[in-house]
């Protein structure tokens, strides 16, 4: 009778054992990997290799569209409520508000154990006052992306490979009746990734960085003699002359569908550009001023971050959890061909598409990399440069009144 | 009181009348049905567009009736936006406000036309600022609040808004209906024992039936459409109301015409529908409403 | 009735819950945003005391174009006046004298209020695409290739472009509203009036318009506040673009909350609308009060 009983009691005892185990706490990630987004099944491939291989946790995504994330993770942080345990963010000062406000979790303790794949450069955009509070994902630089097929049409076999070429190739183009550029300009951040390139192709990218941290000023001899360059485009018909009513989606759709011969966005597009053919191909942004610049100095660098809540009950844990998220995000996005690696390569990249191995090769070889104009400022200053640039785009300003009036705005 | 038959509208009294009518009669009739071939089109050209494919979208039969009727555009947006959902949404928040709405507005108007006491106008006045104010100028301080009382994120963070910014034209409508209802009656129930409450009940609420269809078209109107609020109190899929889905929809898949247009299709035909149906009541409940008010 | 307590709280209780809602959701708001407005606040931070400096940057800052926005938000109420609701009546005065399909047309004109704002929006930015939209495609067909555009791309028409589907929706609307009061005329004033010899066009001018005067206030004051306070249609077409050439009070307003941090100055635009609106309907009923009829 006794040993019936010890049995029963045994396995009354395993069995609420068991199910206490088995029952998973939830953490909730917000992120902006909605279906559309180049980014989204690397996440759900993730996610569900860390769900499976971890026993206490379950990670649940949230994902709203990039706009729309923008407002809900402010007004989240705003309000000190509702908030996720472990978010998406942009670094500079998108995640630096949070940080002064203490809303982040610090990362200072659970970063040691990968920072053997982690290089400073990786991690500097999302260190405040010398601690860690962001975890890089895949980081993304401006990729000038061609049809050699339409190139080929109006005579050219390969690529423009100066700036001189370039400007002769667009001419061609028009003759041939193909629009050089597409751009979408109803979205001002489109507007930038051209006028960035040419800036960094001309001043350089330590420069270009110079003008935004206030070193160097915005009125200065080559910020003019690009910004006239990017006019001088538009008024020789280099751009869609309907770009200004059309949007991203739909400028790399007519992309893609073989309307235009270039298309200049990031290179989180890689992968959809491989699919879509052999004819297309990335290429560097030819020189503008060979005594500034360099030919794979580019605009971009590490963005994309992962941080974790100060609120969050499972701080500490959620942190670790979003490190290996952060590196298994950093792995699949490369090998999906949505973006280059933040996190040391140790894998097969041979599946990796063609096109983003030739932006990597580029990056390989960069000399200087500066982030994205409206990430590297903040939001009122990025609010006020994207107009600027937006309004030389419509012809409502000079090149001369972009580089005077952003010098007395923002400097 | 005129009776029946005595009783003309305008179009049937007889005027002085030249040769001239017919042509200007011609004229009339040609503005009107070109307006109503105006209001008509974008939605005729919504359903078509929704049942092509891209290449008819975008080149081969912009403007005609759809060769292949792509029934499997509506099967897309139903999958990819959760368009069903985001309908259930709208709806039940319309539900909810209209009720908060009609109960809220129906006592406040009860208290300030048939109760007597002093200020009981000024009170009115008050809540007529209410038509003036813009609903978005609270954004701000909503989320805030909203926030400390944990209710974003929710169907509440909408109707709980919706029901206050309608009050005003509701309390209106109501003053117009309630002023139609004579005292004798309130004195009938007074004489049968009937306290104030009781008045309200037997009395009132079951004569106010008519004021129901009329404010519950200007608060649906006013709910179905809300977009500002929609986006920024609810971001989760589960919350979203209609307007903030088909943005969303639509400007993640930009190039799929077809689907979007479905999309659209399925967010307006069902009003639609009900209005084919209730056409006749639902305007007389709004000239009802606006005439008294 | 007796004035007993009892019968005070009564009264109170029936106003419980409309005045609940009312004030915390529009009057305690509104509170809210006009301290607000005298702060420099980004959300986060604790605010910072500014005084009257968000209202001395909003008409003074080249970066916040709150002052082109007002423009266009006013000429909008401009047009909606003075063209929208003109034909609107013009509508519902044809519609109210017998015409065949009377029913019809009214059914059909509606409508458009009826479909939500964003769908409309939505349409409508499909109809304007340069490339597929049928108003381009049908001007290219009839060889007026010469007046393609980017409609809601190019700074001079995109404005002009962004009202055509805010009057269109709300026609009618308004025509509703004033055919019910071109209905409820009583019917012997008119009979007099064609006795003595009144042409249609008299009998409208001297008799029907002064009589629904009351409905024409409500409609001016639903067509100015409503442009005042516009958002849904030019979020959805334009987001104020480009460049602002499209902006309103209400676009700016989310930009400047949510976009660009700047939550005190957000709660500036709004106490301005605020005033505006209360201002014209002010304005409004003045212009109507020496007109009322019996």
């Amino acid at each position: 009778m006794k040993k019936v009983v010890a049995l029963v009691l045994a396995a009354i005892m395993l069995l609420s054992l068991a199910s206490a185990l088995a029952e998973k706490e939830t953490l909730t990630l917000w992120s902006i990997a909605t279906e559309a987004d180049a980014n989204y099944q690397t996440y759900i491939d993730a996610l569900k290799d860390l769900n499976a291989a971890n026993e206490k946790y379950e990670i649940v995504m949230e994902a709203t569209e990039n706009e729309a994330y923008k407002t809900k993770i402010k007004a989240a942080m705003s309000a000190g409520e509702g908030l996720p345990d472990i978010f998406f963010t942009w670094s500079m000062s998108f995640l630096g508000d949070f940080v002064e406000a203490g809303r982040v979790y610090c990362l200072d303790d659970v970063l040691p154990a990968y920072k053997a794949e982690l290089t400073d450069a990786m991690l500097a955009n999302t260190n405040y006052d010398g601690k860690q509070y962001g975890i890089p994902l895949v980081f993304n630089v401006v990729t000038l992306f061609a049809n050699m097929d339409l190139l080929k049409k109006a005579g050219w076999e390969t690529a423009p490979a100066t700036y001189d070429e370039l400007m002769k190739c667009c001419d061609d183009l028009l003759a041939a009746g193909i629009i050089p550029f597409g751009v979408a300009g109803k979205e001002n951040w489109c507007l930038s990734e051209y006028t960035e390139p040419l800036l960094v192709k001309t001043i350089g990218a330590k420069g270009l960085e110079n003008c935004y941290t206030g070193v160097d000023s915005w009125n200065q001899e080559g910020v003019i003699r690009a910004m006239t360059i990017f006019t001088d485009m538009i008024q020789k018909g280099y751009f869609d002359p309907n770009a200004s009513a059309l949007g991203n989606e739909e400028t790399k759709q007519n992309f893609l569908a073989g309307k235009y011969a270039f298309y200049q966005n990031g290179s989180w597009n890689c992968g959809e550009v491989a699919a879509a053919g052999e004819n297309f191909v990335a290429l560097p942004f030819p020189v503008i001023d060979p005594e500034k610049a360099s030919l794979y100095e580019m605009v971009g660098g590490p963005n994309d971050s992962l941080a974790v809540t100060a609120s969050s009950k499972n701080a500490a844990d959620a942190a670790v959890i979003a490190m290996e998220l952060g590196r298994a995000i950093s792995k699949g996005g490369n090998l999906n061909g949505a973006g280059m690696p933040g996190w040391a390569v140790n894998y097969d990249t041979s599946s990796v598409n063609r096109v983003s191995n030739s932006v990597a090769e580029m990056v390989a070889q960069s000399s200087g990399m500066v982030l994205f104009g409206d990430n590297f400022l903040s939001a009122d200053a990025a609010n006020t440069y994207l107009d600027y640039i937006a309004n030389l785009f419509a012809g409502n300003i000079t090149a001369t009144e972009f580089a005077e009036g952003l010098a007395a705005d923002l400097q | 009181m005129m009776t029946a038959k005595e009783k003309k509208s305008p179009g049937q009294l007889r005027f002085r009348s030249g040769g001239r009518k017919s042509f200007s009669n011609i004229l009339v009739y040609g503005v009107l049905i070109l307006w109503a071939l105006l209001c008509l089109f974008p939605v005729y050209w919504m359903i078509t567009f929704s049942l092509k494919d891209n290449a008819e979208i975008f080149g081969e039969n912009v403007i005609g009736l759809p060769r292949h009727w792509l029934w499997s555009n509506y099967a897309r947006a139903m999958t990819l936006g959760q368009m069903g959902r985001y309908f259930l949404n709208s709806f039940l928040v319309a539900v909810i406000s209209i009720v908060i709405t009609l109960t809220a507005s129906c006592m406040a108007t009860y208290a300030m036309t048939r109760l007597v006491w002093k200020g009981r106008d000024r009170m009115n006045k008050f809540f007529m600022l209410g038509l003036t104010i813009p609903i978005h100028a609270a954004i701000v301080p909503l989320y805030v609040v909203l926030g400390k009382a944990h209710l974003l994120n929710s169907l509440a963070a909408l109707f709980v808004p919706y029901s206050a910014f309608a009050l005003a034209m509701g309390i209106l409508i109501c003053t117009g209906f309630m002023g139609d209802i004579p005292y004798d009656l309130d004195e009938a129930a007074f004489l049968d024992g009937c306290g104030v409450w009781g008045i309200f009940f037997k009395v009132i609420v079951p004569l106010m039936v008519p004021a129901v269809a009329t404010v519950g078209i200007y608060t649906f109107l006013q709910c179905w459409n809300e977009l500002m609020f929609a986006t920024v109190f609810n971001s989760s899929e589960a919350y979203k109301t209609l307007p903030v889905g088909i943005q969303g929809l639509a400007g993640q898949y930009l190039r799929e015409w077809g689907p979007t247009g479905a999309a659209l299709a399925i967010a307006t035909l069902p009003t639609l529908l009900v209005y084919v149906f209730l056409s006749k009541k639902i305007q007389d409940s709004f000239i009802a409403g606006a005439v008294k008010g | 009735m007796r004035k007993t307590l009892t019968y005070r709280i009564n009264i109170f209780l029936f106003l419980l819950p409309a005045l609940f809602l009312f004030v915390s959701v529009l009057i305690a708001p509104i509170a809210m945003s006009t301290y607000y407005s005298f702060f420099n606040w980004n959300g986060l931070k604790t605010p910072e005391f500014i005084g009257i400096k968000n209202y001395v940057e909003l008409f003074t800052s080249k970066s916040i174009s709150f002052i082109p926005a007002l423009k266009n938000s006013l000429l909008l109420a401009f047009l909606s006046v003075f063209i929208q609701l003109p034909f609107s009546l013009w509508l519902a005065l044809k519609l109210s004298k017998r015409i065949r399909g009377e029913r019809a047309f009214i059914s059909i004109y509606f409508m458009p209020v009826l479909i939500s704002t964003v769908v409309i929006g939505q349409l409508w930015l499909k109809i304007y695409n340069p490339d597929y939209g049928v108003l381009n495609v049908a001007l290219r067909a009839i060889g007026l290739e010469s007046w393609t555009r980017p409609w809601l791309g190019d700074k001079q028409v995109a404005l002009g472009a962004a009202f055509v589907p805010t009057l269109w929706q709300y026609v009618g609307y308004h025509m509703l509203l004033m055919y019910a009061g071109v209905k409820s005329v009583p019917p012997e004033l008119l009979e007099a009036g064609v006795l003595d010899g009144c042409t249609e066009g008299q009998l409208n001018r001297h008799i029907i318009i002064p009589y629904i005067k009351p409905i024409l206030r409500v409609s001016v004051i639903f067509a100015v506040t409503g442009s005042l306070k516009s958002f849904d249609l030019i979020y959805v077409l334009t987001n104020g673009g480009p460049v602002h050439a499209t902006e309103v009070p209400s676009t700016l307003m989310l930009n400047l909350l949510f976009l660009r941090n700047r939550y005190g100055m957000g709660s500036t635009i709004a106490v301005m609308l605020i005033l505006l609106c209360f201002a014209f309907a002010l304005l409004i009923n003045l212009a109507f009060k020496e007109e009322k009829p019996v």
